[in-house]
């Protein structure tokens, strides 16, 4: 049988550690379930868990985290729809479930805008497209060229159908007035070895995951979909520079069940402002390739609603919907 | 050659501290236990386990979960011999010969062969990712989809001589469960494919419900009906150790899974899935004791066993030369390595010599311990055959329940596994045969896939298949195989006939 | 002619689903050989899985004798009666507010409901009590925690050996012993996210 260390005593680590002293409110009255509806381990997961080790402490509470991963991050999301707003339940919002998902899905069971309490970004960071380096494409331009060059059009890889990556290859082949063939993967990691063995040229990636291969020089940075150069990567150029307004983010966010009282989404709000503008934060995200963000709660609630609003026609032009 | 032994002595210098060692050890432990335990699988655990890790140095933390990860397949091939319950795809392949030894008395042999076939298979494995980690990352690069798609193909034609029974009927399971592998989400378009609007289908059925309700629940139905079978469960236990025969007849098997094995690890794309019932295959076609398949040859635990293993250590290569994680057991290691503020990447070799070499030369370490633990823990394991069955089904069924709940916390999969237990039941009942159709599970939708893609790459042009040279290789071999099944059938048919 | 039962039940299972999943594949776009749809392989697979159904068929009815077991009348009664009262259960109680319209509860009640009503033929029992066992563990645990959960399958599995039934100081013994030993190892141990007790 497991011995000490996976006792319950040493798994508090896992319930993020909570300080002793009770404030003196209402909320939170008990330990606060913190709904990642993503699998352990990958970028959303250890970013929510960077963010909840501090909240914890400030608010004075064990915030436990829930993975419920599935169907582009809306079972978990689905759960916290359904779950009572006090404050207690609070989810990991994001572009998957709050921005394509709702056109994506079209059975899906919640409303990403009215049955949530939105209540801050977290977190936005840029995709990129990356090449082979064998494959001779350095630039936009290039990549157009061989576009037209070629009889079936360039292929392009990412990360799945229906994905923020997804979604930049239809813009793009939109503004070149020819669809690329996009060739999805189960996951960014089998799509990046792909582009690495030369099986597919080129690739869409969030920063995030692309970032070690880039710094690697297994890859080449083609353009980067944020609105200027990120300083991580300086000699990678955006859209905008090689004249294409593509600007696309990836975001999370911190959300919980529609009705929750204002002064717990307020403090929430304020804490979470906080532990985002402090340096250590903003240091280990910047590692992972996010921008913390800095929104008050009725902004993140309104850049929900415009992310909704955004990608409802892409998707349908993407044909990853169902007609 | 110098160099590599420089490295690895360095490396055996980070693994044999005493706090890595003692992490080793500890991540064998749970690992042994989480791998007995139906259902719980080594990716729950080490998900619930990952804050801990955050508290450790990088080096032991991943020591610690790369022990993990072994010591679930050493636990996992415990289960599936004693009580018929594969938790994964390579221990489906374990429980055909055996729980068929358990049942003959040969448990102890049978967990033995496995322990031993492990621990060797793991020491080769070792040595291959530490000389040629970076040359089999190129094998790896060469599979395109095509060639993968091939591979897949070859895995199903293959996975028809798991049948016992009639071919036919095998060949439909595999293609059944091929189908019911295309539930869920169409990777390719994202439309939803038969899953009537229920969002836990949207990611497909689980293995685990599956597996735990055909193999697991549908066998207590059945040994509960025929009480005269579970008393040779609980009587029968014959010596411990292997006979010199069996050695004799299981070594040959260790040395070709062990082949079959690392090789196939290498492959990201799903080759790890494919190794075990690949020397299965190998073993009832080639090995000595093919005669006695079916009815608990040794060489169908020893092979399976080794090139399972083999292909546990060949497939950290992708993750150790390319930073990508080849199942999810790997990304969540890539996980507690970017908590700790390393990326896991090509250039990890030379920023990290120290977790690159002493990650390695515990794999070896790893092996070891688990060896060490298992072979005494045999003796208890047989003894929890003797429990008397009425005690000892309540338990399981329990197990079984916790674990599937615990999947994904939600008790659809309880009410999933319910299901594929009265199906398991019903397939027991007109013969037809579960494991080839967890394979072709298991293969189906990743084949889809690599079709698909291929085809996409090709513009719709099929001859790729031919063309690449890997591919027809495979295609080639997938050929001869059906020939030479499809000849003794044809042959046995016409004796009947004539016969009549 | 000897006519192979098995072989034959098999072959005409096999093509009844192909022929069911190929009437839903009609919702999925075939595509292209280049841009293969979501329908194109499930086709493909379908029918391959008729053509293999119906060799087995073939095999079957020139098979060598083999028979199933044949079903009493009670045993087919009952077989049909709780497939009719399982769906039912699940109709009355999907609408309905509070605990059986939420998740899969519907679901769960309705089968264990209906596994129990197979018991009625002795034939059936072992095999009702054991899913409605399971089943019942899935309705209990999220609402009532984790031991009501672990006594409920326990002793329900239990009834289904008949030692258990003349000495049902076992079925005690068994619950005690298991729930120490499932309390140790998943919630002392692996730390399972679950309920301990009911939530009212």
């Amino acid at each position: 049988m497991p011995s000490r260390i996976a006792r319950r005593d040493v798994l508090v680590t896992s319930t993020v550690f909570a300080p002793r002293v009770l404030r003196a409110q209402a909320w939170p009255a008990q330990a606060i379930r913190l709904v990642v509806p993503f699998a352990p381990g990958g970028t959303t997961d250890l970013m929510a868990r960077l963010v909840a080790t501090p909240l914890a402490e400030r608010l004075g509470v064990a915030i436990t985290i829930d993975n419920r991963p599935g169907a582009g991050a809306t079972v978990g999301s689905l759960a916290v729809a359904q779950a009572v707003p006090d404050g207690h339940t609070l989810l990991m919002s994001n572009i998957a479930s709050h921005g394509i998902g709702p056109s994506l899905y079209p059975g899906i069971r919640y409303d990403a805008v009215r049955d949530f309490s939105h209540i801050a970004l977290i977190t936005q960071n840029p995709s990129v497209f990356v090449a082979n380096p064998r494959a001779g494409i350095g630039s936009i331009s290039e990549l157009a060229a061989r576009h037209r060059a070629s009889a079936g059009g360039i292929d392009m890889a990412s990360s799945g159908a229906g994905s923020s990556n997804h979604m930049l290859i239809v813009l793009l082949g939109r503004a070149l007035g020819r669809e690329i063939n996009h060739i999805p993967f189960r996951g960014a990691g089998p799509a990046m070895t792909a582009v690495i063995g030369g099986q597919v040229p080129l690739m869409s990636d969030s920063l995030p995951s692309a970032a070690s291969h880039l710094r690697a020089g297994s890859v080449r940075g083609v353009a980067i979909s944020d609105a200027e150069r990120h300083p991580a990567f300086p000699d990678i150029p955006t859209f905008r520079e090689q004249g294409h307004d593509i600007v696309s983010t990836s975001w999370f966010g911190l959300s919980g069940p529609a009705g929750m009282p204002p002064a717990v989404v307020e403090r929430l709000n304020l804490e979470l402002r906080e532990i985002l503008g402090g340096a250590e934060l903003r240091r280990r995200f910047a590692e992972l390739g996010g921008t913390p963000g800095q929104m008050s709660a009725a902004e993140y609630a309104g850049y929900v609603a415009a992310e909704v609003a955004y990608w409802a026609p892409l998707v349908r032009a993407s044909g990853a919907q169902p007609d | 050659m110098e160099l590599l032994l420089t490295n690895l002595a360095h490396g055996f210098g980070v693994a044999l501290s005493f706090q890595n060692l003692s992490f080793a050890l500890l991540g064998a432990l749970i690992g042994t236990a989480i791998g007995v335990l139906p259902g719980i699988g080594p990716v729950a655990t080490i998900s619930l386990l990952l804050p801990i890790t955050f508290g450790l140095p990088a080096t032991t933390a991943i020591i610690m979960l790369a022990g993990i990860f072994y010591g679930a397949q050493y636990g996992g091939s415990t289960t599936a011999i004693l009580l018929n319950l594969p938790g994964e795809v390579s221990s489906v392949v374990t429980t055909l010969e055996g729980y068929k030894m358990a049942r003959n008395g040969r448990a102890g042999a049978a967990l033995a062969t496995a322990a031993i076939g492990s621990f060797f298979a793991g020491t080769v494995g070792t040595i291959l990712v530490a000389a040629s980690g970076p040359l089999l990352t190129q094998v790896a690069l060469s599979f395109g989809p095509a060639d993968y798609f091939s591979l897949m193909l070859l895995g199903l034609i293959i996975a028809s001589v798991l049948a016992q029974g009639s071919v036919i009927k095998a060949i439909g399971m595999v293609v059944f469960g091929v189908a019911l592998g295309l539930v869920g989400t169409d990777v390719q378009t994202g439309q939803q494919r038969f899953t009537f609007g229920i969002p836990e289908l949207s990611d497909g059925i689980g293995f685990v419900p599956v597996a735990m309700g055909m193999f697991g629940i549908a066998e207590i139905i059945l040994n509960l009906e025929r009480p005269e079978s579970r008393s040779v469960l609980t009587n029968k236990v014959g010596s411990l150790w292997l006979t010199k025969e069996e050695f004799r007849r299981a070594t040959p098997a260790v040395l070709r899974g062990t082949v079959v094995g690392s090789f196939l690890g290498i492959l990201p794309g799903g080759g790890a899935a494919l190794a075990a019932f690949g020397s299965y295959m190998m073993e009832r076609k080639m090995s000595k004791g093919r005669d006695q398949f079916g009815s608990g040859a040794i060489e169908g635990v020893a092979g399976p066993e080794a090139a399972n293993n083999a292909a546990a250590q060949t497939s950290f290569i992708p993750l150790l030369t390319l930073g990508i994680p080849s199942n999810a057991v790997m990304a969540l290691m890539v996980g507690a390595l970017i908590i700790q503020g390393i990326q896991p990447g090509p250039r990890m070799v030379e920023a990290q010599p120290d977790l690159f070499w002493g990650l390695i030369a515990s794999m070896w370490v790893g092996n070891l311990m688990l060896l060490v633990i298992n072979l005494p823990l045999i003796g208890m394991w047989v003894k929890l055959l003797q429990v008397p069955y009425k005690y000892l089904y309540p338990a399981i069924l329990v197990f079984c329940s916790i674990g599937v709940y615990s999947l994904n916390n939600n008790v659809f999969d309880v009410y999933m596994t319910v299901l594929f237990s009265v199906f398991g039941y019903f397939c027991n009942k007109v013969k037809l045969e579960a494991a080839p159709l967890l394979i072709g599970f298991v293969l189906g939708p990743m084949m889809e896939e690599h079709l698909r893609r291929a085809m996409l790459l090709s513009r719709g042009d099929p001859m790729v298949f031919l063309e690449r040279p890997i591919s027809a290789t495979m295609l080639g071999i997938g050929a001869v195989a059906l020939l030479a099944m499809a000849l003794p059938a044809l042959r046995k048919g016409k004796d009947k006939a004539l016969a009549e | 002619m000897k006519i192979n039962e098995k072989d034959l039940v098999s072959g005409l299972f096999l093509i009844l689903i192909a022929a069911i999943g190929l009437w839903l594949n009609l919702d999925h776009n075939m595509g292209t050989a280049r841009r293969m749809g979501p329908g194109y392989m499930p086709w493909m697979v379908f029918w391959l899985q008729i053509v293999l159904g119906g060799l087995a068929v073939l095999i079957g009815i020139f098979g060598d004798g083999e028979k199933l077991l044949r079903w009493t009348g009670n045993e087919i009664g009952a077989f049909v009666g709780g497939i009719a009262v399982g769906f039912a259960v699940f109709y009355i109680l999907k609408p309905m507010p509070g605990f059986f319209g939420q998740t899969y509860n519907a679901v769960g009640t309705a089968m264990m409901i209906g596994f129990l009503v197979l018991c009625i033929a002795p034939g059936w029992r072992l095999f009702g009590l054991i899913n409605a066992s399971m089943c019942l563990f899935g309705l209990l645990l999220e609402k009532m925690g984790f031991f009501a959960a672990l006594v409920g399958i326990i002793v329900m599995s239990c009834l289904a050996e008949r030692e258990h039934l003349k000495k049902p100081i076992g079925i005690l013994g068994t619950t005690i012993f298991l729930l120490i030993m499932c309390w140790f190892v998943f919630i002392k141990e692996l730390d399972i996210r679950v309920n301990l007790w009911p939530q009212l």
